[in-house]
């Protein structure tokens, strides 16, 4: 047997997959799959409050079913006096998996969001003008 | 509506991630590799539930173009 045979050279073709824009419910599937919530809002809610003492957790963008069009503008917010960064990883690349998409997010502590908004920073009022709503808000904020 | 109610309608919480995966990524291509990664779920799992989607040509399958 010969033993000492030579790597033989990748043949096989890497295949991709994509969906067949012909399938007979294409747009139908489409538009169940795409309009179905991103997540559940209890549920962000739960493991966002894991990840560590969170002041301000706000929601917009692909949790709301919204567009983002302001490059400032981000799906997830979180204002903190403690965040678990490790955590966070895990979270959103869980997050992600679900969503099927990148989620934008940004996080800040409590002191630093405070500041910016008393500055009328203009991340801040993308964030709040926007379309989003307040998974949590022990801030105060309106 | 209940919690995950598509994924209790499905049958299958990898069914729906993958499919959520490639409508929001409508005009790409991904690998299998790519898949798997993106959902975070059992290599086996996606396997299965590829082939299934394959079977009633929901997704076709073909060679990665060579770029350049």
């Amino acid at each position: 047997m010969k033993k000492q045979k030579k790597k033989a050279p990748k043949r096989k073709p890497q295949l991709v997959y994509s969906l067949n824009r012909d399938f007979e419910f294409f747009s139908e599937l489409r538009d169940l799959i795409l309009k179905s919530p991103a997540s559940e809002k209890q549920d962000l809610l739960e493991r966002i409050n894991k990840l560590g003492k969170i002041k301000l957790a706000i929601i917009s963008g692909i949790f709301l079913d919204k567009e983002l069009n302001d490059p400032l503008a981000v799906d997830l917010f979180l204002a903190h006096d403690y965040l678990d960064r490790r955590k966070l990883t895990i979270f959103l690349k869980n997050l992600e998996a679900e969503v099927g998409t990148d989620v934008r997010f940004a996080t800040m502590e409590k002191e630093e969001f405070k500041y910016r908004l008393s500055m009328f920073d203009r991340f801040v009022r993308v964030l709040l003008e926007g379309p989003h709503e307040k998974l949590i808000n022990k801030l105060g904020i309106e | 509506m209940s919690k995950n109610a598509l994924e209790v309608l499905f049958e299958s919480r990898a069914r729906i991630k993958i499919l959520k995966f490639l409508f929001r990524n409508m005009t790409k291509n991904y690998t299998f590799a790519e898949i798997v990664n993106h959902t975070q779920e059992d290599a086996s799992v996606v396997r299965r539930e590829i082939n299934k989607l394959q079977e009633i040509n929901l997704i076709h399958e073909k060679a990665k173009e060579k770029s350049a």
